[in-house]
């Protein structure tokens, strides 16, 4: 009962150490930034309590904000990411799915966890980035920085899942 | 009532939801330059800390070209302090010297005392610096930072070990600058974007500017000396919809290297912004 509490808090220091450290300074094509740490909120098994993914989340946003001197960006973004993971989950998760399973490519399937996997992703990065840019508005740079990132987070998160599945496999 | 219990323990995410999405907003809103959270300053020392061991890996890659920096910066001190030896020397033989004496006080006006940038960020729309110097080393909040090519920001924030700098690149920071060559002044704005270039805004429209001319800082805020260099101009650009011009400026500091600065103390800025105050009571 406790394995996935202390994966958990291992995942939640391993990315916000990566996040803050490496992550944080990459700036592909002057738009694109890998924000990986949206797989701690991704990666909670299917029945755990609601209301602790939604605080676990809104945790995760709060920490990195202190890093970032962003304060309530990612705290914003995350909370919502973490409130809408279980509408997601509902219409992505398989039915034949065991309730304690985490999500992933080998519990979900490929074509499942990839859309489940891109809502969140873009869903995280449409509310942070227009949170953000609210001071100054300026829709074409808004709309190549939320695509930008999306689909550089995606890309890295699903290659990785993809990795561990056929690891496990072997 | 059993019933209303019933629903609010039923739809209690609904309540956290709101509450957490209120929360954010609240700091969003409320995070200015001027009236920062208490949050932060309890934080920082932490987050500070660990900034400073991952940035001292970091320094190592980039000390070739901090120390080619450093010695361009060391000849131009050396030719500066021959010429004003010099002068010295010349001023001492002639009879009138006694008018020349310079007075001590006016001499050290401006300290520098050498930081090093611990974390930076040039990414996003209000990027923030972090430095290894704080309170204990004697920076106070609205004290100058500059970099051996230019101008850097201002600190906003200090704890007993580190201090928090806005540098230009935050569009929350404005910064009275002037053109060099025909001493037009105007705001520095950035506009989120490029980490190399900002512009200099509101200045006259029937004025030209050439390309090149280098942009200084004006002197006006007590923050930092007036002509200190900030960027040269590339391009400037009249907006249609009012009177005017805004320069697009290069910046002489390169922010995505940025390791060694100084910061300037004025000894007489809390006297100005003093006198400043008296006048809008």
């Amino acid at each position: 009962m406790s394995d996935w509490r202390i994966k958990q808090t291992g995942l939640f220091i391993l990315l916000v150490f990566l996040q803050v450290v490496l992550l944080n300074k990459i700036h592909l094509f002057g738009c694109a930034v890998p924000l990986l740490y949206i797989y701690f909120i991704l990666r909670f098994p299917v029945n755990v309590n609601r209301n602790i993914v939604l605080l676990l989340s809104a945790a995760m946003g709060l920490t990195l904000d202190l890093f970032g001197y962003t304060l309530g960006l990612n705290l914003l973004a995350c909370t919502v990411v973490g409130f809408m993971r279980y509408y997601l989950l509902k219409l992505f998760a398989p039915k034949d799915l065991f309730a304690s399973d985490e999500p992933s490519v080998r519990s979900f399937g490929k074509n499942l966890y990839f859309r489940y996997l891109s809502s969140m992703v873009l869903l995280h990065q449409i509310v942070l980035f227009s949170a953000e840019s609210v001071s100054l508005l300026d829709p074409y740079r808004l709309f190549s920085r939320i695509i930008g990132s999306s689909i550089l987070t995606i890309a890295i998160l699903y290659a990785y899942e993809n990795i561990n599945f056929e690891g496990h496999r072997k | 009532m059993r019933n209303l219990f019933n629903f609010i323990v039923k739809n209690v995410h609904w309540l956290l939801f709101f509450l957490l999405i209120f929360f954010s907003v609240l700091l969003i809103v409320k995070n200015n330059q001027f009236q920062r959270s208490k949050f932060l300053s309890a934080t920082q020392e932490m987050t500070g800390s660990i900034y400073s061991v991952s940035s001292s890996f970091q320094s190592y890659m980039n000390l070739n070209s901090a120390n080619a920096d450093l010695l361009k910066r060391v000849a131009e001190l050396e030719t500066e302090l021959y010429t004003v030896k010099r002068t010295l020397e010349l001023s001492s033989d002639s009879v009138q010297t006694e008018n020349m004496k310079l007075d001590s006080a006016t001499v050290f006006i401006y300290q520098f005392l050498p930081a090093r940038v611990v974390n930076s960020t040039v990414l996003q729309e209000d990027n923030y610096l972090t430095i290894d110097k704080g309170s204990d080393d004697g920076i106070e909040e609205d004290m100058g930072v500059i970099s051996e090519n230019g101008i850097v920001g201002v600190i906003m924030k200090t704890s007993p070990h580190f201090s928090i700098v806005i540098p230009i690149l935050n569009s929350k920071f404005k910064l009275s600058c002037k053109v060099r060559y025909n001493n037009y002044i105007g705001p520095l704005v950035w506009d989120g974007k490029d980490s190399q270039y900002t512009y200099l805004t509101e200045l006259p429209r029937h004025v030209d500017f050439a390309a090149g001319d280098t942009i200084v800082t004006s002197g006006y805020s007590a923050v930092f000396p007036e002509g200190l260099p900030v960027g040269s101009i590339v391009s400037f650009l009249k907006q249609r919809d009012d009177n005017y011009t805004s320069l697009k400026v290069r910046l002489f500091t390169n922010f995505n290297t940025l390791r060694n600065v100084l910061i300037i103390k004025n000894k007489y800025q809390k006297e100005q912004r003093r006198l400043q105050e008296t006048i809008n009571q």
